[in-house]
């Protein structure tokens, strides 16, 4: 068997929320729960699990951190101290699977009850000596990739900035999304906008939100007997590269990142990025959507904003890309976040996508992670044949 | 995960800083300075380094401006960058003076109290 004999056959996203007045285990709990009831399955079927946070499998003794074993009331034969979840989740749970280890296996996070008010969440802040005097956090150490690039190829600030606004207006229309009913908005609107950290404004960066998302994962075997059509996972890839937001980025080696991943993806998908229906990629921020058609090889270094402009990126685009609005508008929560794109992938590959699906989508990236973090990951899911 | 306790290896950086001295890790098996500190050299893997004393003067690599402040304590705008130094490190800090380095500019340290510790930022050169 090889990796497209493991297929996504349960999605939960539980309402996304600016604030929760729920905790990172509920929604965590209540994600695990929406997914398996969307799998047909239920939590006695659960023989292994990849939920890091807020907390893997009785391996974290702080107060807080669960035990999976004991929640699920269930023994467990595998789990993946995944991290982020998302993509490196998803291939755990392949690998497992594929090596016979588990054969149905929950990947489950998010966060609630964290954000406070004000200043810039906490989670992006890094308690480290050499970051934190400084000042610095996670938007900034894109930030000052975005800054070489730019210094490179100015014109690509308002095509990011035109980016930020079809993301922000495909949420928009999303009743699930936490900005729905915000805007619509302009390239003017976002460059106009607030500065937070230059050259981004609040409408070029993604959301600080609180929610759960799940996924279940199982062989293609098992999925054929379960209510959904399934989607496979084609081919991924992974790349990492030094500790992220400690040692600061260099734009000549993390620009490109995503490049031999997405090369290993398409490679073990014999697929080319022309194949890709619907793309779920990281938006952290605007600049990084135009950043990923490049390093993906969609387009040349440097026209990744042009690319997204003459292609389309919206709903009626040729190539629509964050179809829930993405983490600009949807929502983002914390290391949960990635999963959001894995669902996002399975629902619109299923056909159950409501009013935002887009039709004949067959084949769709899902990725995590991108330059100022260092790291990278993407994977091509697909419509089981 | 905590390995060992980080303070061991940097609490001389910032003994160094109290004396408004900048220092790096250089590697004594292959002379290769790095930064941040770490338990070995990462270019091969001795863990026989010292913290030698750096000119302070090196080049802006990238340069932004924080308009948000991150955590209370910070006013806002303030400028942040990554230097590279002229013995081949480079680090994050912040910019500082009437004039904001920009990417390229040559800039020197210089030293700004914060939280009751003394820590590096770098300027414009002014020679
Ligand atoms: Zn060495």
């Amino acid at each position: 068997m090889n990796l497209s004999g493991v297929a996504v056959v349960g999605v939960g996203v539980t309402p996304q929320r600016k604030r929760s007045q729920r905790n990172s285990l509920q929604v965590a709990l209540d994600a695990a729960k929406l997914a398996l009831a969307d799998a047909g399955l239920s939590h006695t079927d659960v023989d292994g699990i990849a939920a890091r946070w807020p907390g893997p499998g009785g391996t974290e003794l702080a107060p807080g951190s669960a035990d999976w074993s004991t929640l699920l009331g269930v023994p467990l034969d595998w789990i993946g101290d995944s991290y982020p979840q998302g993509v490196p989740a998803l291939l755990d749970a392949a690998g497992a699977i594929l090596t016979g280890q588990a054969t149905t296996i929950l990947i489950t996070g998010g966060q609630a009850g964290v954000l406070g008010g004000g200043q810039v969440a906490s989670y992006t802040r890094p308690g480290n000596e050499f970051v934190e005097p400084f000042g610095a956090f996670t938007a900034a150490h894109f930030a000052l990739v975005a800054q070489r690039h730019l210094a490179r190829f100015p014109h690509a600030r308002r095509g990011a900035a035109e980016i930020a606004a079809t993301i922000r207006n495909t949420g928009s229309a999303n009743p699930e999304a936490v900005m729905h009913g915000r805007g619509p908005f302009t390239a003017d609107d976002v460059l106009a906008a607030p500065p937070v950290v230059d050259p981004f404004t609040l409408l070029d960066l993604c959301l600080a939100s609180e929610g759960g998302a799940a996924i279940v994962v199982t062989t293609l075997e098992r999925a054929r007997d379960l209510p959904h059509h399934p989607v496979v996972v084609l081919g991924a890839g992974m790349e990492w590269m030094r500790q992220q937001y400690v040692d600061p980025p260099r734009y000549e080696q993390v620009w490109p990142i995503g490049r031999r991943a997405a090369a290993k993806a398409f490679g073990l998908a014999g697929l080319g990025p022309c194949d890709v229906d619907v793309a779920q990629l990281y938006d952290v921020n605007s600049l990084e959507v135009a950043r990923q058609f490049e390093a993906l090889g969609f387009c040349e270094v440097g026209e990744g904003t042009d690319f997204a402009l003459a292609t389309g990126i919206g709903p009626d685009g040729k190539l629509p890309t964050c179809t829930d609005g993405g983490l600009l508008s949807f929502s983002h929560i914390g290391w949960g976040a990635p999963t959001l794109k894995i669902a996002e992938a399975v629902r619109q590959l299923r056909g159950q996508a409501g009013e935002r699906q887009i039709p004949g989508a067959e084949v769709a990236i899902a990725a995590g992670a991108g330059s100022g973090a260092q790291y990278y990951n993407l994977a091509l899911l697909g419509r089981a044949r | 995960m905590t390995v060992l306790d980080s303070t061991a290896l940097t609490a001389d950086f910032w003994a160094a800083a109290a004396r408004r001295e900048l220092v790096r890790p250089v590697c004594r098996d292959c002379g290769h300075s790095f930064f941040t500190p770490q338990v070995a050299c990462p270019a091969c893997l001795s863990e026989d380094w010292v913290y030698r004393p750096s000119s302070g003067r090196g080049t802006v690599y990238s340069a932004t401006v924080v308009h948000k402040a991150p955590s209370p304590g910070f006013t806002v705008p303030f400028g942040l960058g990554v230097i590279d130094l002229e013995e081949g490190w480079s680090m994050l800090a912040t910019l500082v003076g009437d004039r904001l380095p920009q990417i390229g500019s040559a800039v020197e340290v210089t030293w700004v109290e914060r939280d009751g510790r003394t820590q590096p930022a770098f300027a414009e050169a002014t020679s």
